[in-house]
């Protein structure tokens, strides 16, 4: 109750001061980015990795500081940005389709409105990958035998309702292929039960098998074109699937950025492509960057939300 | 001479037998809600908390009947339930005022309350207690703790 | 691979990559034996500043955490009955009577010799035979997994204490509220009533400083004598030389809980605190003298001991190869890792061997230091804290409660959850409940039901697949032996009797 009536008075207040007040000097007090997710997970490393060259690109002796709000798969931190004070002050990460998903099959606090779009940073597409036991060591052989044997192929991934899941509903679809899903907590045990062979098929990220590349059978790259991470693998467009899904992560600022600070942030990170030191920080870190920016980045979630809503109304994940 | 009713129906145990089938039944409710899978592990360990509890409701009951006393859970009830007070005023203070200044207050006043009364013990404990940690935590690991909700901040 | 590893060291040896281990072990210590303080909130709280330091002076920083506080955690459990980590608890189980008799002194000594026997023998292992070991790992499918969190689950009959029915209580609170929280497969939520601080489950930091610390601090408060004259004035402390001696006849239990602690730090999730349960459950059984032990048997501080420090390195070794985390310690230090941009697999030790087999020695110097640092310095000074008055004492711990609990996921909410736990945990303890099988049955239940679950999934619905390989099936084997076991025993000598 309290924090509401108080965050409401405080937004009022911002409001009424951002348009004359924030202007010229935007930033003059360090920029604050909520990261949904503990100190050292994949998304807090891209956020503390942007940071010194979003500080570089803002100039003006700006400081950009992290700040961890854990726990409900970036929930609780996301939710906390939508509703700071939209004065570029306060800042978060963004992680798609997840952050969309939640809308849908959870309460959440926010929607896709809530946010000023910033940059999407990193895009971490899908990989199809067999274990080597399953002996299903190309694409075709795998759509064969899971047309064969509907639901016998056991696939591991990451939770449902994350891009993983999403990435699978596409490939059913457009194979009219049945699959058996093995959701594990997260991508490096679903990896695990890869290598021991206890699942036959896993949908990862190229980031997270680009390691492990001898030990499995990378099918193919859901992007469009080969990844920079693993120049090597080919496409799945290539074999003659369509099929493009990816992992994302990017800067939203609530809803109601002046358009001056909206403007000066964009520009900042639009930067970020071109910055060789940036991309070398980002790819030893296992961050593909690619940068979108401002209402693409907003047409895009708008996209994955439309994606996520559909795949929800017919075949709700839980 | 065998305890009346009421104080049958006080005995520690008892009463604790009594809390577990109660929370444990309304915790029963929402599993309803889940899909059996969901639901299996939670509802086998709510309705075993209800068997097993009964189970020590009646073991009870039966030690009272035989006239055997319950032992008190504590000889100073005054204490203990002022101390978990004192704990939990800690906590709201802590969220609605801040965390240094609750700490500040705390650390001597649960010692002075509760029968430690040397002003210069007090002071100095109290000094180097926050100090070590506003110098680790705040100084040294930047953590923020709380600033109080009322203060914002 | 080898030659990685002695190229590795010198580097090790340069001052400020050395000086971190030994700062990170003293600050293990510390932060191990405040209650309330966890060597995960300490290494959480360290790693984003990692971002600005050295790999090796990060790392060894966290190395010498994680080994300090495994030991620093037995010094409230020996001298106050408060487990300060979460794998100190079967700690107390003969740490404290012990130091009730006056013998707390020597209780701490067994447990800083244990604790560097198996930090050591750990850090070996890691360094030595990471690749095969993680071969081992991958033998572990979830139905695999499944039957070593029901053969941990069976090791609750030995902890029910007195009145069995009492102790089942305690283990079906402790299995209910693990599933708290979203769904393993589904991600629905289970008994959150709509908060979302409740998502991720019950922090085991949050429901053992609730049930351990909040009691006994308010016994503190309760009977306030001036201080604490059974166990602190007391400590019987003779130098660590004449004390050795007196632990030559552990060494069976100290190999045992290594490769105990070892084992389970291999496999992902189960953690510290289950390594010293089965290595205390498993000295105890094939003790001769098994009624001694829980009354103050220094021999079960030991097999306790050894086994939390075991699995420190070992838990790594899942962590480097694979990326999934033995314990909940080295989760964390995953991040540290990724902070540098190591990242886990099996390039990481062609990639950057001088960082990886340098932190492995680090592992096994803290491991080292730990006896010189712990034993005397930090026992002594520790021990005399204890000399406080109660009341300030309370007062303190009361402080440190709040702080370890907040900094989890700085949040106040996780803080009002331990205040909850701490006024059951009070119930539980004046009413003689049992405390052990609720921190098991939080650590396994969930656990066990996700690997069942997902095995359930693998198999298509069909059971049979928790039975379909032989691992599975000796498993299974030693399920029933641990249940079954002392039961045949007894018989065994009844019958002899009778003759």
């Amino acid at each position: 109750m309290h924090n509401i009536f108080k965050k409401t008075a405080i937004a009022g207040a911002m409001c009424l001061a951002a348009g004359a007040a924030l202007a010229q000097g935007y930033p003059e007090k360090p920029i604050e980015v909520i990261v949904g997710y503990s100190a050292g997970g994949g998304t807090d490393v891209m956020a503390r990795t942007a940071a010194p060259f979003i500080e570089k690109y803002l100039g003006e002796g700006a400081s950009v500081v992290v700040k961890n709000v854990p726990g409900a798969s970036g929930q609780i931190g996301v939710t906390e940005a939508a509703n700071a004070a939209p004065d570029g002050y306060t800042l978060g990460t963004f992680n798609l389709p997840g952050m969309m998903a939640r809308t849908i099959d959870r309460k959440a606090d926010y929607d896709r409105d809530s946010f000023t779009y910033l940059a999407n940073v990193v895009n971490d597409p899908n990989v199809i990958v067999t274990s080597k036991k399953s002996g299903l060591d190309t694409l075709d052989k795998l759509l064969e035998e899971a047309k064969a044997n509907p639901g016998a192929i056991t696939v591991g991934m990451s939770s449902l309702g994350g891009d993983d899941h999403f990435a699978l509903i596409k490939l059913q679809n457009a194979t009219g292929t049945e699959f058996t899903i093995v959701p594990f907590k997260g991508s490096a045990p679903a990896r695990t039960a890869l290598l021991g062979g206890h699942v036959a098929m896993g949908i990862l990220n190229i980031s997270e098998v680009a390691e492990f590349q001898d030990q499995l059978n990378v099918l193919g790259v859901a992007t469009k074109e080969r990844s920079q991470f693993a120049p090597d693998l080919p496409t799945f467009q290539e074999q003659g699937l369509d099929l493009v899904n990816g992992s994302m992560r990017g800067f939203i600022a609530p809803a109601g950025l002046p358009d001056d600070v909206r403007q000066k942030l964009m520009n900042a990170f639009s930067q970020l492509s071109g910055d060789q030191e940036f991309l070398d920080a980002m790819a030893a870190t296992a961050n593909p960057v690619e940068v979108v920016i401002g209402d693409d980045f907003k047409q895009l979630t708008s996209d994955l939300y439309d994606l996520a809503k559909g795949v929800w109304e017919t075949t709700p994940w839980n | 001479m065998p305890e009346s009713r009421k104080s049958r129906l006080t005995r520690p145990e008892t009463l604790t037998a009594l809390g577990i089938i109660v929370v444990a039944a309304g915790f029963l409710v929402p599993t309803s809600d889940l899909r059996a899978i969901s639901a299996l592990l939670p509802a086998v360990m709510l309705i075993g908390l209800i068997v097993l509890s009964s189970l020590l409701l009646l073991a009870d009951q039966r030690r009272a009947g035989e006239g055997v006393p319950a032992t008190p859970m504590t000889q100073s009830p005054k204490r203990v339930i002022g101390a978990f007070l004192l704990i939990v005023a800690y906590a709201l203070a802590t969220d609605f005022i801040g965390f240094y200044v609750s700490t500040a207050v705390t650390i001597p006043l649960v010692a002075w309350i509760f029968g430690y009364r040397s002003p210069l013990g007090l002071l100095i404990a109290t000094v180097i207690v926050v100090g070590t940690i506003w110098a680790i935590f705040d100084f040294g690991m930047s953590q923020d703790f709380p600033t109080g909700r009322l203060l914002g901040r | 691979m080898y030659n990685d590893l002695l190229h590795a060291l010198p580097n090790v040896f340069a001052l400020t990559n050395f000086i971190a281990v030994v700062i990170g072990v003293i600050a293990g210590i510390v932060v191990g034996a405040m209650p309330g303080l966890s060597a995960t909130m300490a290494i959480s709280v360290l790693v984003p500043f990692t971002f600005g330091l050295e790999p090796l002076v990060a790392l060894g920083l966290m190395a010498g955490i994680y080994n300090g506080a495994m030991y620093g955690g037995a010094i409230p459990a020996v001298l106050l009955r408060i487990p300060g980590t979460p794998a100190a608890v079967a700690t107390t189980f003969d740490g404290y009577p012990m130091a009730q008799r006056g013998e707390g002194g020597f209780a701490l000594q067994v447990a800083v010799v244990s604790s560097s026997i198996g930090g050591i023998a750990s850090a070996f292992a890691l360094m030595l035979l990471a690749p095969p070991l993680s071969r081992v790992t991958l033998l572990f499918g979830p139905s695999e997994v499944f039957w070593v969190a029901v053969f941990g689950l069976a090791s609750i009959i030995f902890l029910l204490g007195g009145n069995p029915v009492k102790g089942l209580i305690s283990a079906c609170f402790g299995v209910f509220v693990s599933v708290i929280g979203s769904d393993p497969i589904f991600g629905n939520d289970r008994f959150t009533f709509g908060r979302l601080e409740m998502l991720d489950g019950i922090n085991i930091v949050i429901l053992l400083v609730g049930l351990y610390a909040l009691p006994p601090v308010i016994d503190l408060l309760e009977t306030p004598l001036k201080t604490d004259g059974v166990n602190s004035s007391k400590l019987g402390t003779e130098s660590i030389w004449k004390a050795l001696p007196r632990m030559k006849s552990y060494w069976k239990t100290w190999l045992r809980g290594s490769l105990i602690g070892i084992w389970i730090g291999i496999l992902p999730g189960a953690g510290g605190s289950m390594a010293a349960f089965m290595s205390y459950n498993e000295a105890r059984r094939t003790s001769k003298t098994p009624e001694t032990w829980g009354e103050g048997e220094p021999e079960g501080v030991a097999a306790a001991e050894v086994a939390n420090n075991a699995d420190t390195a070992s838990a790594l070794i899942p962590a480097l190869t694979l990326g999934i985390p033995g314990t909940a310690v080295a989760a964390v230090m995953l991040g540290g890792l990724l902070v540098h941009g190591l990242q886990p697999g099996p390039m990481l030790f062609r990639d950057n061997p001088d960082i990886v087999f340098g932190f492995m020695w680090q592992f096994l110097f803290g491991a080292i230091l730990l006896v010189l640092l712990g034993g005397s310095l930090a026992t002594n000074s520790f021990a005399r804290l204890l000399n406080l008055p109660r009341p300030l004492l309370g007062a303190v711990i009361i402080v440190l409660m709040l702080i370890g609990v907040y900094t989890i996921h700085g949040r106040m909410f996780d803080v009002y959850l331990m205040l909850g736990f701490g006024a059951i945990g009070w119930v539980m303890d004046r009413l003689k409940f049992p405390l052990p099988p609720v921190v098991l049955g939080l650590i396994l239940g969930g656990f066990a039901e996700e690997n069942l679950r997902l095995a359930l999934r693998i198999g298509r619905g069909d059971p049979m697949i928790l039975f379909q390989n032989t691992t599975s099936l000796i498993l299974v084997a030693l399920t029933i032996a641990v249940i079954v076991g002392p039961t045949l025993k007894r018989r065994y000598f009844d019958s002899r009797m009778k003759m």
